[in-house]
């Protein structure tokens, strides 16, 4: 469990984005994205590679400047005042930039040292967040000789050493194997119940389904959807989908657009979103004998393929 | 209200970063600028003494030991604090991150920036002192001279890591950093007066050789055995360099 300390908690705190925008040249790479991250939510930002997610979190801790738009971090415009904002947030970026050349005690007691914090408070510290993270066996090792995982929890431990109110996490868990991701998963929800606001890219589904109260999908540097998971996935695709493989594609589409519903290509196959009633249209698809035919919940991959075509991968 | 751009804490605290790993192996750090004078001063010294004997300098006879020794602490002071402004720099920006990492600290740009550079500073200074203390106990350069020789020693390592920073932040590849090295630093280490008076060059290339930075601090630092004629002008000429280049590797490293 993370610490419940009162002292690392402002209820009051939100982060606001207005019509964040940033241009490499000619070329957007984030076009006009606003909204707002509460504490003690957790808000996704779910998209392909190259949709713009990690230029935006760079965006809201004053690591790239916007070309337009700013962010407003409680009373801290953060695009002046940076410094002021990191010191209260918590960053844990894509790539595990762990210090090499130190311990991992020593990498949380010396970044601790640029909060000025001191060197007793910031042993302390580390200690409690080393056990939390379940690294407290490994405070003396060295950075090489941790894996994936635990690289990874030790990122967020670090990002967590100023008690920060907002903490963002950039693919926290891209490259790690399942039950690593589940340790990162409890982790996750830990902040939140102690009232953190996070902010979390992914382009996993399942994490950001499990993990997120909101998500916002970009596609190109643009919000093209948001809302909760389960709004999301009403909204746009229903409760059921249908995967079908090895039947004519023509025959396919009628059959959908007589249902009132669509289809899209998917992998080797189509994607089928059943409708409200799919009696009817399931016995029909029965009986074009396809080689391969899965009825199976809709998911937030479903509402990106039918949003954008393609898939988030 | 706008948070300043730098404070001395911030300056402090990325510097202090860098202390700390070198304190970690501060034995096997501080074995190149105590062994390698040593070695130039054993090889280059008693070796080339008979055979050089007595170099003219200033209009005087001195020992060849005598005249290399202020050199030695120029060279160390290159060295260290280009390569660590060089190598380093680009090591920690590009395969281990760490500015990456400080920038999600309080931290901003410009302390980061300048922390690193005040490091390989740092650096030269180690190297400098450490070779200056080898000089004095071996006789070759007045303790007084030495510690009047400060500023001087420090306006070289500012100068010389600005020059290593701003490799860092021009190439892409970390072979490039050799590049400067054969163009600039070698021609530097072997033409400014440093194992023979610059007067023994053909004219264009003692000009040359002269208007290169080495030149300045070499015989700034030979101060022992008399001040060339228009020093204070080789003084302003590393200060404008210092500035010019600090200014110019700012502009490469900052982002957009």
């Amino acid at each position: 469990m993370l610490p419940t300390t009162a002292q690392s908690i402002d209820r009051a705190t939100a982060l606001v984005a207005y019509d964040l925008w940033k241009l490499y040249g000619e070329r957007p790479v984030v076009q006009g994205v606003g909204f707002t991250l509460n504490p003690g939510e957790v808000l996704g930002l779910l998209g392909p590679n190259g949709a713009g997610k990690t230029t935006t979190v760079g965006m809201l801790y004053g690591a790239v400047n916007p070309s337009r738009g700013f962010v407003q971090f409680g009373s801290i415009q953060v695009q002046s005042n940076g410094r002021s904002a990191r010191a209260k947030m918590g960053i844990v970026t894509q790539e595990d930039n762990l210090d090499p050349d130190f311990s991992v005690m020593e990498n949380l007691v010396h970044f601790a040292h640029h909060y000025r914090i001191s060197s007793k408070a910031a042993r302390q510290r580390a200690g409690e967040l080393l056990a939390q993270v379940d690294l407290q066996d490994y405070a003396q090792n060295q950075i090489d000789e941790l894996s994936g995982g635990m690289k990874r929890r030790l990122v967020l431990a670090r990002a967590l050493i100023n008690h920060p109110q907002i903490v963002f996490l950039d693919e926290p868990t891209t490259g790690l194997d399942p039950d690593a991701r589940q340790e990162f998963w409890k982790l996750v929800t830990d902040l939140k119940q102690r009232g953190c606001g996070v902010l979390l890219t992914t382009h996993y589904m399942d994490e950001a389904q499990r993990l997120c109260d909101r998500l916002l999908l970009l596609q190109q540097g643009q919000v093209i959807d948001q809302g909760t998971p389960s709004e999301l996935i009403d909204r746009t695709v229903g409760k059921e989908v249908v995967e079908i493989e090895g039947v004519d594609v023509a025959e396919l589409q009628t059959l959908a657009t007589q249902a009132g519903t669509w289809c899209r290509p998917f992998g080797s196959g189509y994607l089928l979103a059943l409708p409200p009633n799919p009696a009817q249209l399931w016995e029909q698809l029965t009986s074009t004998q396809p080689q391969r035919l899965t009825r199976r919940q809709a998911n937030l991959e479903d509402v990106f393929l039918r949003l954008t075509g393609g898939s988030l991968q | 209200m706008k948070s300043p751009a730098i404070t001395a804490w911030g300056v402090y605290s990325v510097w202090h970063r860098h202390a700390m790993v070198y304190r970690r192996t501060w034995l096997v750090n501080c074995l190149p600028p105590l062994s390698e004078p040593i070695i130039y001063l054993v090889s280059f010294g008693y070796g080339l003494t008979p055979l050089v004997g007595d170099v003219t300098y200033a209009n005087q006879s001195v020992p060849y030991l005598n005249f290399i020794a202020p050199a030695m602490i120029a060279i160390g002071i290159l060295f260290q604090s280009f390569f660590e402004g060089a190598y380093a720099s680009f090591i920690r920006l590009n395969f281990q991150k760490t500015w990456q990492a400080l920038l999600t600290a309080p931290l901003s740009f410009a302390e980061v920036f300048l922390g690193d550079w005040l490091w390989a500073a740092t650096k030269g200074m180690i190297a400098g002192s450490l070779t200056g203390v080898i000089a004095t106990v071996w006789g070759l350069y007045p303790v007084w001279n030495l510690f009047f020789a400060i500023p001087i020693m420090l306006l070289g390592s500012l100068l010389f890591g600005a020059m290593g920073l701003l490799t860092a932040g021009s190439i892409r590849q970390i072979d490039q950093v050799n590049i400067p090295i054969f163009l600039l630093i070698v021609p530097m280490f072997t033409l400014c007066g440093t194992y023979f008076p610059r007067t023994t060059l053909p004219p264009i290339l003692g000009q040359i050789a002269t208007i290169l930075p080495l030149s300045s601090l070499t015989d700034l630092l030979r101060w022992n055995l008399g001040l060339p004629e228009f020093w204070w002008l080789k003084l302003l000429w590393m200060i404008t360099l210092m500035i010019i280049l600090r200014a110019w590797q700012f502009a490469r490293f900052i982002p957009s």
